[in-house]
């Protein structure tokens, strides 16, 4: 079934283990660290902290322990390094310079060992090599002589990351293979629905630290009793962890459990942008109210997202997929690999909600086929036919325990928490299947004013936060089946026409044991039609709820308007029916004050009046023109 | 010699309708009810053509002018401040005023807001229809005056007074000019009449070729120009003509669906000013010419003009109009539209400069050769 499901994933997790076997896994990864998640400074940076906290929230869950996450980002300025750049030839004046380099918090040039000033001596810019621009390397005055070493002192800035959690820690002895080796993960032969999904996460970080630092990467681990602290590498050769500086200790006091991963990192930039670590850890928090998570800044401020719910998620079920929505190749595979002896206990025992009474009926309605025969024998026709089959029967809808959304209580629970929005609709669909009978459900809100929504430059954005499985997918927003159906909703149609400059966010989580990402990065979900069929009606449920109060909140703005039109003219009338009466001007101002403030709650009035006005002003204006 | 009974009787009876509107007002504000004025609608909506006077006259619907409203509280300050003027400034000071006169006195800024009583003239001239309508009365009564248009000259004498003075005018004794209609003629009265009809041009240049001809003399008419579409005063004063005097009113327009406009404007009123038929219509009024049987009868065809696509639209329209309905104007209409082309009264003049008053109006009159 794995293979079947991964289909439409670019790289699945056996094509990049073979991939591993062709080159060393560090060629590997520089080639492929984009796919991954490492790319852009800031992005990279989310990631890293990303693979640690799913990490952590899946061992709070499992221990059953409400977690307790600390993300702390320190700033540090590495040892500086000597880079060689070229050689001098007495003419040549501009050398081409490594990114890296050029982008180092600290460079100096030397030609023959002597440092040359920025600005005066030698600048640094970019210029165009092709398709590519590159940093060039240009001296203003002489030309290098020949025979000269042109070389760079730099240091790039350094960021250590420490991840904290309360949850159940890592038995000394699975240390190295839970964060030194990639693909060593147990989450990826399971269908239960997890955060993390290839295995390949956390380990990663670790070997990114090493490329990037070439410092390990420190553990500190506890199960209850003994701590046991470490430094971690990766032989990346072989693929396998190296411990080093283990120590074991008794706690007397203060017991430490759980996990503390530390590790220093550079190509990577600490910011608050809509890709920030920041902004993830406000959007996990989000998405998992039971969570407490705390970020320190590498300014030093600390930034706490409360919990909002004392609630524990229950753990989910194994799954077997669902007969709806699967299609023929997906059966001919699993019947490829069954362990049923006949077609019947095939069916009934590698799907959930195959019983023997829909096994009669699809009998009755397949009469030619002989369901007795063992799966491996199956015809393509043969499945064609079950297929189309299942298509009309009536199947109980796929388990509801095998998924684990956030819940429409909890979810409202986070968003007031976090938001505090005027304006809040929460909508938790039922559960349906996409292809291969995998069931996935769909989680949908709006929050509206208060904290929702970006403030950029003063205006106000609307903003679009996408989850899977309580993740959130930060990246890649283009190809996602939630912006895709964010994209084809007619908004307007809901009083929320310009979704971009309100003051919202459309909260999106798609629940499932097996999310259909884009790509391994885990940065969108597939936009399949199901599914985007699915988020587009939580969304326009939600989207009824918001309507039906900015419509309210309209009239109010209205009444307000009225009043503030009635209350305008009154010295006027006043005025006038004074000269025209002789009655005291404050004492009818006064009157007319009253019987303003009462008709404006009164709102539907004299509709049919100003019709009639109108038609009033049209022809007086006609005949103001004829006499010319 | 000081205001005549009569017109002082009237002025009271105006200022007593305003004052009772006032009075309604401040009695609903009293009972706290939203204060509203009736206005009787105005157009199409609400405009009929009653066959038997001749008049295009107003139905009954009205509608309600609210002061909490939005859509009609500036409209109903609007009114009151017209109401004020009226009332306060002209009718009790016995004065009257222009309709720009009435839009700088009462234009200014509302205190506490940035927003004006009155943006544009044309927003207090609305209010000052609305008013009229809604308290039954014309604009001359409120003491407002419209732009004076139109000339005369004929042998007949009036007598015409500028608030205590009183003015002996002899028509034909105008010059090459003539007497500027005023645009108030109630205090007009006529004395030595030595006329047999009137003749009513649409257009100046008509006028002064007929006066210059000394057309009026010789046909023992009252000649009048109306320039364009007749304004209040002269419309006023040619009914009283008609009615007072027993005089025939013969039009002469332009040979298009303008000219025929003009004219019907004249005889049985205006959509409009429906409410107002009464006082500016003239029924007994006929079409002398242009027409388009005299394209061919006089043989202008070739001093013609083809209709352009907006004649044709407003020939279509008038067609439709009930007063309109009589089978000699459906034939009429129907030339036009056949022919497609229009004439201008000018056109008479390639035959010779005095054709017209030598040959074609006394043959039209003579022969009684016009249009109901």
């Amino acid at each position: 079934m794995a293979a079947a499901k991964t289909e439409d994933a670019p790289k699945t997790a056996s094509q990049i283990e073979s991939e591993f076997k062709e080159y060393s896994i560090a060629e590997f990864f520089k080639k492929n660290r984009q796919m991954l998640g490492y790319s852009g400074e800031a992005r990279s940076l989310t990631t890293i902290v990303h693979e640690y906290v799913t990490n952590a929230l899946d061992a709070c869950e499992d221990a059953k322990i409400l977690p307790e996450i600390t993300v702390q980002i320190n700033a540090l300025s590495a040892t500086p390094r000597s880079t060689e750049i070229g050689v001098g030839d007495g003419t040549t004046r501009a050398f081409e310079i490594d990114d890296e380099i050029a982008k180092a918090a600290s460079l100096s040039i030397l030609v023959s060992g002597v440092e040359k000033q920025r600005g005066a001596d030698y600048v640094i810019k970019y210029e165009k090599k092709g398709k590519n621009s590159v940093r060039m390397l240009s001296f203003k005055n002489d030309a290098p002589s020949a025979g000269a070493i042109v070389s760079a002192k730099w240091a790039a800035g350094h960021l250590k990351v420490s991840v904290e959690d309360n949850g159940t820690g890592i038995p000394k002895s699975k240390v190295g293979q839970a964060l030194g080796m990639l693909l060593a993960g147990t989450k990826f032969a399971t269908r239960a629905q997890k955060r993390g999904q290839q295995g390949i996460g956390a380990s990663y970080a670790t070997l990114f630290a090493q490329i990037t630092t070439g410092k390990p990467t420190h553990v500190k681990t506890s199960m209850g009793d003994k701590v046991f602290e470490c430094d971690l590498t990766i032989d990346v050769k072989k693929n396998t962890p190296a411990l080093s500086n283990e120590k074991e200790y008794g706690q007397a006091v203060r017991k430490f459990k759980g996990l503390r991963v530390e590790a220093e990192f550079s190509e990577v930039a600490y910011d608050r942008s809509e890709y920030s670590v920041f902004e993830y850890l406000r959007r996990t928090a989000l998405a998992n109210p039971h969570a407490q998570l705390t970020l320190i800044e590498p300014n030093g401020q600390m930034v706490v997202f409360p919990r909002a719910s004392t609630k524990i998620p229950s753990k989910p079920k194994d799954s077997k997929p669902h007969p709806l929505g699967l299609t023929t190749s997906d059966l001919i595979d699993m019947a490829g690999v069954s362990q049923g002896r006949k077609i019947t206990s095939f069916l009934t025992g590698d799907f959930s909600k195959i019983s023997q009474d829909k096994i009669d009926e699809l009998k009755t309605l397949l009469p030619n086929i002989d369901f007795e025969k063992h799966p491996s024998k199956m015809q393509w026709a043969e499945a064609e036919a079950i297929v189309n089959a299942f298509r009309k029967i009536k199947f109980y809808n796929p388990d509801l325990d095998t998924l684990q959304p956030i819940g429409e209580e909890q979810v409202r629970k986070s968003l007031k928490n976090l938001l505090e929005p005027e304006q809040l609709s929460v909508i938790e669909r039922k559960p349906k299947v996409f292809r291969g009978g995998i069931p996935f459900l769909v989680e949908a809100a709006i929050a509206y004013g208060g904290k929702a929504g970006k403030t950029e430059e003063g205006a106000i954005n609307g903003e679009v936060m996408r989850f899977a499985n309580r993740v959130p997918l930060l990246f890649d927003a283009g190809n996602c089946a939630i912006t895709e159906a964010v994209k084809t909703i007619d908004w307007g149609r809901y009083d929320l026409k310009n979704i971009e400059g309100l003051p919202i966010v459309v909260f999106v989580n798609f629940t499932s044991v097996y999310v259909p990402y884009t790509g391994a990065g885990k940065l969108a979900i597939s936009a399949e039609e199901e599914i985007v069929a699915e988020i587009r009606f939580a969304l326009m449920e939600c989207a009824r709820e918001i309507a039906v109060y900015l419509h309210g909140l309209q009239k109010a703005e209205n009444a307000e308007k009225r009043k503030q039109i009635f209350f305008k003219y009154l010295g006027e009338v006043a005025e006038a029916l004074h000269d025209v009466t002789g009655k005291e001007k404050t004492v009818l101002i006064e009157k007319m004050k009253k019987i303003a403030e009462h008709r404006t709650s009164l709102l539907e009035q004299e509709e049919g009046a100003e019709e009639e006005l109108e038609e009033i002003e049209e022809e007086a204006e006609e005949e103001i023109k004829e006499e010319g | 010699m000081p205001e005549t009974a009569v017109a002082e009787a009237k002025r009271r009876e105006t200022l007593t309708k305003i004052v009772k509107l006032g009075n309604d007002l401040v009695r609903e504000i009293e009972v706290q009810e939203n204060p509203h004025i009736d206005i009787p609608i105005r157009g199409s909506a609400n405009v009929h053509f009653d066959e038997k006077r001749k008049k295009i006259v107003l139905g009954d619907k009205i509608a309600k002018r609210y002061l909490f409203n939005v859509a009609h509280a500036r409209r109903f300050m609007q009114t009151m401040l017209v109401a004020s003027y009226v009332k306060k400034d002209l009718l009790e000071n016995n004065l009257t005023a222009t309709l720009r006169d009435l839009y700088y006195a009462k234009k200014h800024t509302i205190p506490g807001a940035h927003e004006d009583t009155i943006d544009e003239q044309k927003e207090s001239d609305i209010a000052i229809v609305d008013f009229e309508v809604a308290l039954e009365t014309f604009r001359e009564r409120l003491h407002l005056r419209a732009e004076p248009k139109g000339r005369m000259a004929g042998d007949i004498v009036v007598m015409d007074r500028v608030r205590d003075k009183v003015d002996k005018i002899d028509l034909s004794r105008m010059g090459s000019g003539g007497w500027a209609v005023p645009s108030i003629v109630e205090q007009i009265e006529f004395k030595d009449v030595g006329v047999e009809y009137v003749l009513v041009a649409e257009k100046n240049a008509i006028f002064d070729r007929l006066n210059e001809d000394a057309f009026w003399k010789k046909e023992k008419c009252l000649l009048m120009t109306t320039a364009g579409q007749a304004a209040r005063g002269a419309r006023r004063l040619l009914q009283r003509l008609s009615s007072e005097l027993k005089l025939p009113v013969y039009c002469l327009t332009d040979a298009d669906p303008y000219g025929w406009y003009i004219y019907s404007t004249m005889k049985y009123g205006s959509m409009a000013l429906a409410h107002e038929s009464d006082r500016l219509g003239c029924p007994e009024m006929r079409f002398l010419g242009m027409s388009i049987s005299d394209i061919e009868h006089y043989e202008l065809k070739n001093v013609t003009i083809k209709a352009k696509e907006v004649d044709i639209k407003r020939a279509q329209e008038i067609q439709a109009y009930e007063w309109f309905k009589s089978k000699e104007w459906q034939a009429e209409i129907k030339k036009f539209l056949d022919k497609r082309i229009k004439a201008e009264i000018q056109a008479l003049s390639s035959k010779s400069l005095q054709y017209i008053s030598k040959t074609y109006l006394p043959e039209k009159i003579r022969n009684k050769d016009f249009l109901p």
